[in-house]
């Protein structure tokens, strides 16, 4: 073989390689969890100030383009449904491969369920996996994720399982991921109409440990952020929690304290926050709606300014006006226009008493 | 671990990479080693586990009884026929009995993977060095190559110990060549196999299936669509087993010319399954022929009828031992006799005796041009139905199934199916039936042109498609091979939700 060959033989394999990765990304199933996966890959580099992991109440009730208009903090969540905690220490590691976040936060509910409770539906493994680019990273989490090593194949090479989505591969929105960046309009954000009332989360100061596993994942996640000196916090956003949830969530507060991290419980700040569980809870308990979201979003983003701006602690940029920041002011353009609408819909859902169809989704 | 699946590529690329690794430190020395180590691997990968043994004790019979034969004078002809015997018994023998065991049902997990393939192959090479038409290998060792080689494990080809012997044990230089061409043929054989062959399987299992609910042009659909299952399945998976070892730069005999452009049954067995075919009539035919039972059946026929008839008629007889010997080789089962072997005797003996009536009608009564484009198709889809009359017995439960199928082919006339929508419910939808013909469109476009290559080859002509493809300007040829490549990632049936059939003639 000569010389020439090698190159071009090599040329032939870089080039397959690149597309076949690339076609991958189109091919990924689409949704709002890739296109806030995707709108992460697109923010600039280190223009974050922070960014929340969790599940799948985050995007519904941390309205982040509304934080950036109201305080000029950048918030951005990584969040699919059910994310397993297991997955958090390599979401972690995926931010801080092109974000330096001053503050770190992480919604907690998840780690009060077993492990192996959350494997029963493969998306709330692949939500996180197959929605990462391609990197060691990746690896590493789907073999702390997967435990059957033969099927972890097929979440190495995500295209054995996403071939057959062929017929989207010209669609724009999934054309538009062929680099696995595209903005994001509402920068993780989503905005929900539906009402379904809920009963409050169970107020109790009893203590019970969580599941050993995600014990150990989160001792594991303390010892990982300690050790790389990052600003964290963690916190519960409102459910209605079950007397066994809110035992729980008390026992990681204790813990995460005890390490030195701050825990907000916001079960506990319900009346604070104005939440109305007849008329802010979008299905019944665990996600919030439009309205339930602006009224979370205004208490969150006060803790963020009382707790870290004004103590000088961090999030001291105020990034509006900077022409860095540009999509921000546009994702909050949006917002507005599309809050005036959901709002009327919601309004219009609880006077004629329209409610959340639970086998909707 | 299929050919198709990720794994065996895995495997493939590791033993290909030791392969031409191996010379650097070896002086060139003993590649075929690595390849004797590989397919042993292979076959423990493959879960066959203590089963190896079958194919190293036959080599070992195999190289023992050759070496027992060397010893022997070319005068004592009578040792050295009982050293045949004795091979023949063995791995004949070993042969019946497990293929009646799986036949039965006692003891399918007993049957060694490639059994009746590596069983020809080393049969083969016995009577070719018994004959004097190869020589014997030094070791047994290297007679275990024969018996192991992992690409003809699956499903063959039987190769010639004649053609291979100076290809397996010479050294091979890593070679920009074989590599694309190899690479390029397997990946023309994942489209056949995972393209086609796996979405032609769905219609046929539905029909096949539930045959009671699906009469009439239902049957003639299915019956179609597995032959050219069959063909795409087996033609797809020799590509694979073709391309990986021409990668070695081991060129193993092509075991399909593009078969369903045959315009008489004879021609078709020169283009489908060419190495059984030809092992066959060497090892089995012509053999026989010179057998004194079939001599004296000659010498007596020609007394009744004359030369000419007596001589074809006694052909007759032998070819018909041969079709059994074919039947029986697919399987014990009466649905492989008949489908696979005497009703193919049949097809040849019926066309050789009609042959002066027909020409009579169609040349002298109707004035046929016997020669036009028109009289070679009206022959080609001839063929084609006579094939698939077979193939039906082949995918039948048995031979009852097969003639009810048959019957109820007939039973009903039902030409509306294919307008109104009923073919939409065999499994496939309308973007699968899409895909499924388009596929099917350029397979048979490549194979016009393959077939147009091979009997129009001269000087300076590509003597095959990929040849044709390889001249071609780098960006073209790139985009052809790339084309290719993300059509079967794309399209192919694989990974979950899939489950991929197995080729169909891995249990032969």
């Amino acid at each position: 073989m000569t010389k020439k060959q090698l190159l071009k033989s090599f040329i032939f394999i870089v080039l397959i390689l690149w597309m076949l990765v690339h076609l991958t990304y189109i091919l990924r199933t689409n949704g709002d969890v890739k296109d806030r996966y995707v709108g992460f890959y697109a923010e600039k580099k280190n223009t974050l100030d922070a960014v929340f992991i969790g599940s799948s109440p985050l995007p519904a009730c941390i309205a982040t383009p509304k934080i950036y208009a109201d305080t000029g903090i950048t918030v951005y969540p990584i969040s699919s449904n059910m994310q397993r905690p297991v997955a958090t220490r390599y979401l972690v590691e995926e931010v801080l491969k092109r974000q330096n976040p001053e503050l770190l936060i992480f919604e907690m509910r998840m780690w009060t369920a077993r492990d192996e409770d959350l494997l029963g539906n493969m998306a709330h493994t692949r939500e996180v996996t197959d929605n990462l680019k391609y990197s060691l990273n990746r690896i590493r989490a789907i073999n702390a994720m997967v435990d059957d090593k033969e099927e972890r194949l097929t979440y190495y090479f995500d295209i054995f399982k996403y071939h057959s989505n062929w017929k989207t591969l010209f669609l724009w929105s999934q054309f538009r991921t062929l680099f696995y960046a595209y903005p994001e309009d509402l920068k993780g954000h989503v905005i929900e109409t539906d009402v379904g009332p809920a009963d409050k989360p169970f107020v109790t100061a009893q203590r019970e440990a969580i599941p050993p596993e995600e014990e150990e994942y989160l001792l594991d996640l303390l010892e990982y952020i300690e050790e790389k000196g990052l600003n964290a916090l963690f916190v519960v956003t409102p459910y209605s929690a079950t007397e066994d949830e809110q035992k729980k969530i008390n026992y990681m507060s204790d813990l995460i304290t005890e390490h030195g991290y701050p825990f907000l419980d916001m079960n506990g700040c319900t009346d604070e926050i104005g939440l109305d569980f007849e008329t802010d809870i979008r299905d019944y308990g665990t996600h919030t709606n439009i309205l339930g979201a602006e009224k979370v979003t205004d208490f969150f983003e006060q803790y963020l300014v009382d707790n870290y701006r004004a103590s000088g602690k961090g999030l001291i940029s105020d990034h509006r006006g900077d022409s860095r920041y540009s999509s921000w002011d546009e994702a909050f353009d949006k917002w507005q226009r599309d809050c005036e609408t959901a709002r009327d819909l919601v309004r219009n859902n609880i006077e004629n008493g329209i409610y959340y169809e639970l086998d909707a989704e | 671990m299929s050919v198709t699946s990720f794994y065996f590529l895995c495997f493939f690329a590791l033993t290909l990479i030791i392969y031409y690794l191996v010379p650097v430190f070896t002086k060139g020395r003993g590649q075929w080693v690595i390849l004797l180590l590989g397919s042993a691997s292979y076959y423990l990968l493959a879960g066959n586990g203590v089963l190896i043994l079958y194919p190293v004790v036959a080599s070992l019979i195999t190289w023992g009884l050759l070496k027992a034969l060397s010893a022997t004078s070319d005068e004592n002809i009578r040792t050295r026929r009982l050293i045949l015997i004795a091979e023949l018994t063995a791995l004949l023998g070993v042969l019946v009995v497990l293929k009646y065991i799986k036949l039965t049902g006692t003891g399918a997990l007993m049957t060694p993977l490639g059994l009746s393939f590596y069983t020809f192959i080393l049969l083969g090479y016995f009577i070719e060095v018994y004959n004097g038409l190869s020589e014997p290998l030094s070791g047994f060792l290297k007679t275990s190559l024969y018996g192991l080689y992992f690409p003809v494990m699956i499903s063959g080809p039987i190769f010639k110990s004649r053609d291979m012997q100076q290809q397996f044990f010479c050294e091979h230089k890593l070679c920009y060549r074989n590599i694309c061409y190899g690479s390029l043929r397997m990946l023309w054989g994942f489209f056949k196999e995972l393209v086609i062959s796996e979405r032609l399987a769905t219609i046929v299992n539905e029909i096949y299936g539930n045959d009671r609910n699906y009469p009439g042009l239902y049957i003639m659909i299915a019956t179609v669509a597995f032959a050219l299952q069959l063909y795409t399945n087996f033609s797809g998976c020799m590509d694979i087993v073709i391309g990986v070892s021409e990668c070695f730069g081991i060129m193993l005999p092509e075991n399909f010319r593009t078969p369903f452009f045959a315009k008489n049954i004879s021609e078709y067995w020169r283009r489908w399954h060419i190495t059984l075919g030809e092992w066959m009539r060497e090892n089995v035919f012509y053999p026989l022929l010179r057998t004194g039972m079939i001599t004296s059946l000659g010498k007596s026929l020609k007394g009744k009828f004359g030369k000419k008839k007596g001589k074809q008629y006694t052909t007759y007889v032998a070819m018909f031992i041969l079709w059994l010997s074919v039947g029986l080789w697919h399987g014990g089962e009466m649905k492989y006799v008949i489908g696979s072997g005497l009703l193919h005797w049949a097809y040849i003996v019926a066309g050789e005796i009609t042959l002066p009536f027909f020409t009579w009608l169609f040349a002298d009564k109707m004035h046929i041009d016997l020669k036009s484009r028109g009289a070679d198709c009206f022959r080609v889809v001839r063929t084609f139905i006579l094939v698939c009359i077979g193939d039906l017995f082949f995918r039948s439960d048995n031979v009852p199934h097969a003639l009810r199928l048959i019957g109820e082919s007939f039973s009903t006339f039902n030409p509306g199916i294919l307008v109104d929508g009923s073919l939409l419910n065999l499994g496939l939808d309308v973007v699968e039936w899409g895909i499924l013909l388009v596929s099917l469109v350029i397979l048979a476009a490549v194979s016009v042109m393959q077939y147009r290559i091979e009997t129009s080859a001269g000087e300076g002509t590509a003597r095959s498609v990929r040849e044709y493809i390889f001249s071609r300007p780098v960006i073209l040829r790139w985009a052809v091979i790339i084309g290719l490549l993300f059509y079967c990632i794309l399209l192919a049936e694989y990974g979950p939700g899939y489950s991929a059939a197995e080729f169909i003639y891995k249990d032969f």
